[in-house]
């Protein structure tokens, strides 16, 4: 069996003394056969493990942006006028009444608009799963739209919680007794924006699992 | 040594003392990271809890008393930073440990996967506190809710002050999560 070793051609790195010296061996076929295809095994592993987590990272994504589309939709068409009147008293409800529901809808329609600009990223991570630069690009994105959308979402639920039961202590009537509809398309919305907040929050500790192999 | 992985021939001096400084340094600015959000965030909390203030006059049917439990989600509030400060109190250990061992990968990704929770929980108590916050302040015409910071000024104040140490704490989290993740990166 002969070994042959093949000495890299010096990078500018090398001889400024940054970066190792590498070299590739390589092992003709023999009867330590066995060896060489262990090794190759190995690697093909690790990148088989690397890009299973880029395909469920990309599933995660499509999942989420159906959510925060989905939430910012259901919150951005609430509206309902109740079928009677008086001089006194508002009887249409609709999202921008609130400044926090158009500060969900905007939230969440970034965060949505973000994961759709971010599948080309993953996708190119499916193809190369050994690719740092996309990788720590698409952690330090995904942590930001995360604590977007989880604010929005957690802004939304308080006042939600607050259209549901009011608030005895400080006079604050619960409108949900009149405008059932409009509760319940609110409600469904920021239930969605959380389902999204979840998906992130697995897309950024998965991407920690990818980068742990690297 | 596997067949046919690549094979380090040599490395200039210090190269791999100098990789493992760099893991080192970003170790020291985590653990500075976690001292400074447990500080905001137990401030936060209590700044929040011991709100209490009473008008000097009073009526039959109307209250005068305003505290922070009057308000549910000023509870969770409370609730989210404490328990926020206690995991940045419990994770000062781990931390340590990071600076010891450059090469620790199993701590670091633990780290990753609390913090991403925690800086969820802690946002959600935030923002809620800070929705809460500014319907106080500005009352709703179309719900019929009267800003009640009209009259309880110090304990307005108060509740707006607290919100920062919280803010803090989130910020706190998006770095650390990125050191870690960086940290994770470099081989």
């Amino acid at each position: 069996m002969s070994t042959t070793i093949d000495i890299t051609e010096e990078t500018s790195a090398v001889a400024k003394g940054k970066a190792p010296l590498i070299a590739t061996t390589t092992y003709s076929d023999g009867s330590k056969g066995n060896i060489k295809t262990k090794g190759a095994a190995a690697a093909t592993a690790a990148t088989g493990y690397k890009k299973g987590i880029a395909i469920f990272d990309f599933l995660l994504r499509l999942g989420a942006i159906v959510a925060a589309l989905a939430a910012a939709g259901t919150m951005g068409s609430s509206e309902q006028t109740l079928p009677f009147f008086t001089q006194f008293f508002q009887f249409r409800a609709s999202y921008d009444d609130l400044p926090t529901f158009q500060f969900f809808v905007i939230a969440m329609s970034i965060v949505g608009g973000y994961l759709v600009l971010s599948l080309p990223f993953s996708i190119v991570l499916i193809i190369r799963p050994s690719a740092v630069a996309p990788k720590m690009l698409l952690v330090a994105l995904d942590i930001v739209a995360l604590t977007l959308n989880t604010a929005a979402g957690g802004a939304a639920a308080a006042v939600v919680y607050l259209a549901h039961n009011g608030n005895s202590s400080a006079n604050w009537l619960a409108i949900c007794q009149q405008f059932g509809d409009f509760c319940q398309k609110v409600s469904g919305a920021v239930v969605a924006s959380f389902i999204s907040a979840v998906a992130l929050v697995f897309l950024v500790v998965l991407s920690g699992f990818a980068l742990r192999r690297h | 040594m596997k067949a046919d992985a690549p094979v380090v021939l040599g490395e200039p001096k210090g190269y791999t003392a100098q990789k493992a400084g760099v893991k080192r340094g970003i170790a020291i600015l985590d653990f500075i990271l976690r001292l400074v959000g447990f500080i905001g965030t137990l401030s936060s909390a209590i700044m929040m809890a011991t709100t209490n203030e009473t008008l000097p006059f009073f009526t039959q049917f109307i209250r005068f008393r305003a505290e922070y439990n009057d308000l549910p989600t000023f509870t969770f509030f409370v609730v989210a930073n404490a328990a926020v400060s206690a995991y940045f109190l419990l994770s000062l250990p781990l931390s340590i440990f990071n600076i010891l061992r450059s090469s620790a990968k199993n701590s670091r990704i633990i780290l990753i996967i609390f913090d991403t929770g925690m800086l969820a929980l802690l946002t959600a108590g935030s923002s809620a506190g800070a929705a809460i916050v500014y319907l106080a302040h500005r009352g709703n015409t179309k719900a019929n809710w009267l800003a009640i910071c009209q009259q309880f000024n110090s304990f307005c104040e108060r509740i707006s002050g607290s919100l920062i140490g919280s803010y803090v704490g989130v910020t706190v989290f998006i770095v650390l999560i990125l050191l870690s993740a960086s940290a994770l990166a470099r081989r």
